[in-house]
């Protein structure tokens, strides 16, 4: 049944007259996704491809009370008040396409979330996409269909272009995925490798999971933890097959702190290097795949 | 950004932290020190290891500052010339300690980092406790004479948006025996976080992460994206060493290929990313950049399969920007792209490849990304690699 996005996702957008967000919203509809409503301040009564437009959630929400998504698509200075918005509103999960977000703004985001039991996928994320069922974001474009098919390999990737790049990989050899999740590559995001690895492993049609991680930060770490169950108490053991491709050894050649990529790539210290993501994930039996191109065959082998 | 020494230590003053009396000294002027001694002289660099590689001279009573600090003019440390010294009154120390706020990914926040201080703080046993950053720090988790001090350096972090806001040494100085004038900041590491540079009142001038002053590839480069916010292109743009040029698409995207390319001994002239849905100008502008370096033997225009980058704009803006270049390249390009209007990209690609005499080597979503990093290394190292038409 896939996670995140299923048959029941009913869908707000925030920033819904703005460039992306509209752009946006008429890809879902045309990949079945049911958006309800679309909030921008000052333009409450505008319609946006048949979607009427409000000025605030709790208007949306008074008017389509079964809204249990919302997709961010605002400037990045508003980025905080609208996923305020969204968690007061206790709306269930929360996908940020927003880039370059105060981290001090993600840190509120995720805290407040974390209070009032919410999900935040990103910030800086490409979207969120369920074969067959639907979609949040940008993810896969006007036509997802010739890149995504629906099976059983869970993709998630801090990288948006890598999400489907990957997906593509599996497509062409033909296996499907269950549910891809583009969670950002910000130092701070809303949900972890290990955070939908958890929904991964109550997923019935999810029987393997690929990551796609990259230096920086310790989110690759903590999901090699929780598959050798060495992890947080309580949180349980991860026994699906997994593959994994770490990028960013080439970025460790250049001074440390140097920008490139995404902003959670970046290195100070020994933290979040390549060799100290390949190791723990190594040493908790995934299997490291040196090119994209090796996933298939990799996740064949750990299938038979 | 990473901030100077001074830089860091004019955000503490601004929250009322106590730092010692200073003077600022440029390479140019030869100003009297106003400061009495005993002096402590800081070659001001962004490189952490400044006391390993000679930048901090002591002075004591009576010795000569002018030569210590004409030495320090000279010096060159981790490849970055000194160009200003601090100098400090030197401090009496009883007690050192380590002191910062940062961001944590293990607690998705920030943290408060607190231990002896010195070099190797971190390995001397530091400790790490998480902040409520929707309650605020009020000077948990620190002695009671450092509270103040600690509350003060969360102002510094939160009101200017800082990733990291750390003091090392913290110092309790010895024979003052009034609290508030007894803890000092004798370092300042401060990081800026450059996404909320749009509310932060206090700028910095940019500076040299590389130890050298701004190609002028780069600063060009940069000025691609100023004021149009349609997609990026060149905002990162780095000059190295190597000799194939690289236009690749993607945060993620860009540095897995250019790891597939150093992997298999190709040497990249540059690194650059362009990501989201830049216009054709945008993509022209940055083509001329990158391929204006002398002794190129290769261009690689690389990314995966994009969600939403129209891959015919992109395109063709590239070639806008080969059609402007004296001389005419006649290196091989090797082109790997997937994506919207790939199709069509790719049969104007060859069209012009022909007609205008370009050496394309074009491979869509078929051919594996990662794969075409060894086609170019082939193509521009040994000449060979194929007839000069690819597969799509």
């Amino acid at each position: 049944m896939a996670i995140l996005i299923t048959q029941d996702t009913k869908v707000l957008i925030q920033g819904i007259t703005g460039k992306e967000g509209s752009k946006v919203a008429l890809q879902m509809q045309n990949y079945q996704t049911k958006v309800l409503a679309g909030v921008t301040p000052g333009k409450g009564g505008l319609e946006v491809h048949g979607v009427p437009v409000y000025n605030t959630i709790k208007e949306a929400m008074d008017n389509h009370p079964g809204i249990n998504t919302s997709f961010v698509a605002v400037p990045n200075f508003a980025a905080y008040g609208a996923m305020e918005e969204a968690i007061k509103a206790k709306i269930s999960l929360i996908n940020v396409l927003t880039e370059h977000i105060p981290i001090a703004d993600s840190a509120k985001a995720i805290a407040l979330a974390r209070q009032n039991n919410v999900r935040i996928v990103g910030p800086s994320s490409i979207g969120i996409i369920s074969p067959g069922i639907g979609k949040i974001g940008s993810i896969g474009g006007d036509d997802p269909r010739g890149v995504f098919s629906k099976g059983s390999v869970g993709v998630i990737s801090k990288s948006g272009g890598m999400a489907s790049e990957v997906s593509w990989i599996l497509t062409k050899n033909g296996i499907g995925q269950s549910t891809v999740i583009g969670i950002g590559g910000d130092i701070l995001v809303g949900s972890s490798f290990t955070d939908l690895m958890e929904d991964f492993e109550k997923d019935p049609q999810t029987e393997s999971v690929v990551l796609f991680g990259e230096i920086g930060g310790t989110y690759e770490e903590d999901a090699a933890e929780y598959i050798s169950g060495k992890g947080k108490a309580g949180r349980g053991k991860f026994t699906k097959p997994v593959v994994a491709f770490i990028s960013g050894l080439f970025a460790e050649t250049l001074p440390q702190g140097t920008k490139l990529g995404h902003a959670g790539a970046i290195i100070y210290g020994e933290k979040g290097s390549y060799k100290s993501k390949i190791n723990a994930l190594e040493s908790a039996g995934v299997i490291i795949a040196k090119t994209p191109d090796e996933i298939p065959e990799l996740l064949q082998q750990t299938l038979s | 950004m990473l901030l100077y020494e001074f830089e860091g230590k004019k955000l503490f003053k601004n929250c009322g932290i106590n730092v010692p009396q200073s003077q600022l000294i440029s390479g140019s002027d030869d100003r009297i020190i106003s400061i009495k001694s005993p002096l402590v002289l800081k070659a001001q660099t962004l490189s952490g290891k400044r006391a390993d590689s000679g930048g901090i001279v002591k002075v004591d009573r009576g010795q000569v500052t002018g030569d210590s600090l004409r030495q320090l003019f000279g010096k060159t440390i981790n490849g970055e010339k000194v160009e200003k010294v601090l100098v400090e009154e030197m401090v009496e120390i009883e007690k050192e300690y380590y002191l910062s706020f940062s961001y944590s990914t293990e607690t998705r926040g920030p943290v408060l980092t607190f231990g002896e201080g010195g070099t190797g703080a971190e390995e001397k046993g530091a400790k790490t406790y998480p902040v409520d950053i929707l309650q605020g720090y009020s000077g948990e988790n620190v002695p009671e004479e450092l509270m103040d001090t600690a509350k003060k350096l969360w102002e510094v972090f939160t009101k200017y948006d800082c990733e990291l806001a750390e003091i090392n040494p913290l110092v309790v100085v010895k024979g003052n025996p009034s609290t508030s004038l007894r803890v000092y900041a004798l370092d300042a590491k401060v990081i800026l976080d450059d996404d909320a540079d749009f509310r932060r009142e206090i700028k910095f001038p940019e500076r040299n992460l590389f130890g050298r002053p701004p190609t002028q590839a780069e600063i060009e480069a940069r000025k691609i994206d100023e004021g149009d916010h349609r997609g990026t292109a060149g905002s990162v743009y780095w000059d190295l060493e190597g000799d194939i040029a690289v236009i690749a698409a993607g945060g993620g995207g860009s540095i897995v290929n250019m790891d597939a390319l150093v992997a298999l001994g190709g040497k990249p002239a540059n690194y650059t990313e362009h990501s989201g849905n830049p216009p054709r100008e945008k993509l022209k502008k940055l083509t001329q950049i990158v391929l204006s370096k002398p002794g190129l033997k290769g261009c690689w225009f690389v990314g995966g399969t994009a969600n939403f980058t129209d891959i015919y704009e992109t395109l063709m803006g590239f070639v806008e920007g080969l059609r402007e270049l004296k001389p005419k390249p006649v290196y091989p390009i090797v082109i790997r792209r997937g994506g919207p209007r790939d199709k069509e990209a790719f049969e104007a690609l060859k069209e012009i490849g022909k007609k205008e005499g370009f050496d394309f080597h074009i491979f869509g979503r078929e051919t594996p990304m990662t794969s075409t990093a060894k086609i170019i290394i082939d193509l521009a190292y040994k000449g060979k690699g194929g007839s000069g038409k690819g597969k799509e």
